[in-house]
């Protein structure tokens, strides 16, 4: 699709920023997210060429907005659904419990 | 499920999406190939700035699923993948981009023979 | 894309990512034992210590090197080296004539078993735009000037074919072993951005 991932030759972005002594991981979601892609493609519910396309189906600017690993939650989060693995109310319920819990 | 102990074998054996299939390429190393102007509202690895762009074949790196039907659940439609060499004139127009050759992985049904007419034929009425 | 700006707060993100987790979990379709592994995995040993062995093998040994340019999943296989987002690799070789660049310009492909996991400024749309359009001024942000005579070619890996930079072996190393020599070989160099020199040290990410 001619979405806005399709950045070669685009201008406008700026210079490339560099994190210095930059981690592998920001954050331990990231690491779970790092994980559960791979966990969830041996689910053979979905193939990388499907999980790529999610990506791209997120909309130009939540795209931009977004992270790198937030993009990868996106995905994960959509095929999960479309596919019937999880469904949305559960998942909103699952949030709402580990909501309760959180400090 | 994948369990912990299969994650090292996993991950050293990977997922490789080349087929071995016997599928005759259509083109040849060397070949010079327009790109088609493809604009699907679905997946593809075909980026805009390379589309309808004259190129040359550089190499074939074989018989690989196809991104575009794999992602909409119509098949893996295995077929040569070639790494196509683009001018950055050709790419971008004027010189002054600062230079640079663009390499890029195409597949068989994103390429077509240069020497085809760029425009349709002409209908005698 | 800025990894400072998130459309949801960190903590929603946390938060999803934890119910994730515990739903798959809970309907035995994930190992969370497999999740730490995998993590552990990427986050502590496949990194860019990898292609510095392979690079600094085809420096020493020509005939390694030959086999590494006609066939790259191989001859790096030959070091133990293979896997995830690696099982098709192609290594391109600089020259006093050709510098070569990789990008991902539609995400962010590049070969996880020689170099561990890209850094954000790779999957980042600065880079990956302008890689393919303008790689003079990319290179010169991260302080490298070519000759105008080299010739930059650019690799955008639309495919599975995974790809790595043989960067040129400094001068005055003639004296040093095969592990000093991957002590200077950066991950930068082996993506393209940057040359390997004398004073490059694989221990920087840089």
């Amino acid at each position: 699709m001619n979405g806005i991932h399709d950045l070669g030759g685009m201008h406008g972005f700026g210079p490339v920023v560099r994190e210095k002594d930059e981690p592998v991981f920001h954050a331990d979601w990231e690491r779970r997210v790092f994980g559960l892609l791979t966990a969830t493609l041996a689910l053979r519910k979905w193939n990388i060429d499907e999980f790529r396309h999610a990506i791209e189906r997120m909309g130009a600017a939540h795209y931009l907005e977004s992270s790198y690993y937030e993009h990868w939650l996106h995905a994960i989060e959509t095929l999960l659904i479309e596919k019937g693995v999880i469904s949305r109310t559960e998942l909103d319920a699952k949030i709402a419990e580990l909501g309760k819990q959180e400090p | 499920m994948l369990k912990a102990e299969f994650v090292e074998e996993a991950v050293k054996h990977g997922g490789s999406t080349k087929r071995e299939k016997r599928i005759k390429p259509k083109f040849k190393t060397g070949q010079k190939v327009r790109t088609r102007n493809l604009n699907p509202i679905g997946h593809t690895r075909l980026p805009r700035y390379v589309r309808g762009k004259l190129g040359v074949i550089h190499h074939d790196h074989g018989i690989f699923v196809f991104p575009d039907t794999n992602a909409s659940g119509l098949g893996e439609k295995p077929q040569h993948v070639y790494s196509v060499r683009f001018e950055a004139k050709e790419l971008w127009g004027a010189p002054g981009t600062g230079g640079g050759v663009i390499y890029i992985d195409l597949w068989d049904d994103y390429l077509e023979p240069a020497l085809k007419r760029a425009k349709p034929k002409r209908v005698r009425k | 894309m800025s990894k400072d700006h998130h459309n949801a707060p960190e903590s929603d993100v946390a938060l999803r990512v934890k119910a994730i987790e515990a739903l798959l979990t809970e309907k035995g379709l994930v190992d969370p034992l497999a999740l730490d592994k995998l993590v552990d995995t990427y986050e502590n040993k496949v990194g860019p210590k990898n292609g510095a062995r392979v690079v600094a093998r085809a420096w020493v040994d020509p005939a390694y090197k030959k086999r590494l340019l006609s066939n790259g999943t191989a001859a790096i296989a030959e070091l133990g080296i293979s896997g995830m987002q690696g099982e098709d690799m192609v290594v391109v070789e600089n020259t006093p004539k050709v510098h070569n660049l990789i990008v991902c310009t539609l995400c962010s492909c590049y070969p996880w078993p020689t170099l561990g996991l890209p850094p954000v400024w790779y999957k980042s749309a600065p880079f990956r735009s302008r890689a393919v359009s303008d790689p003079r001024s990319v290179l010169k942000e991260f302080g490298l000037e070519l000759d105008p005579k080299v010739e930059i070619r650019v690799w955008d890996s639309s495919a599975e074919v995974r790809y790595m930079v043989l960067p040129e072996r400094p001068k005055g190393t003639e004296n040093m072993s095969e592990p000093e020599l991957a002590g200077l070989v950066t991950r930068d160099s082996m993506i393209g951005v940057t040359n390997v020199t004398l004073n490059s040290n694989s221990g920087s990410k840089a």
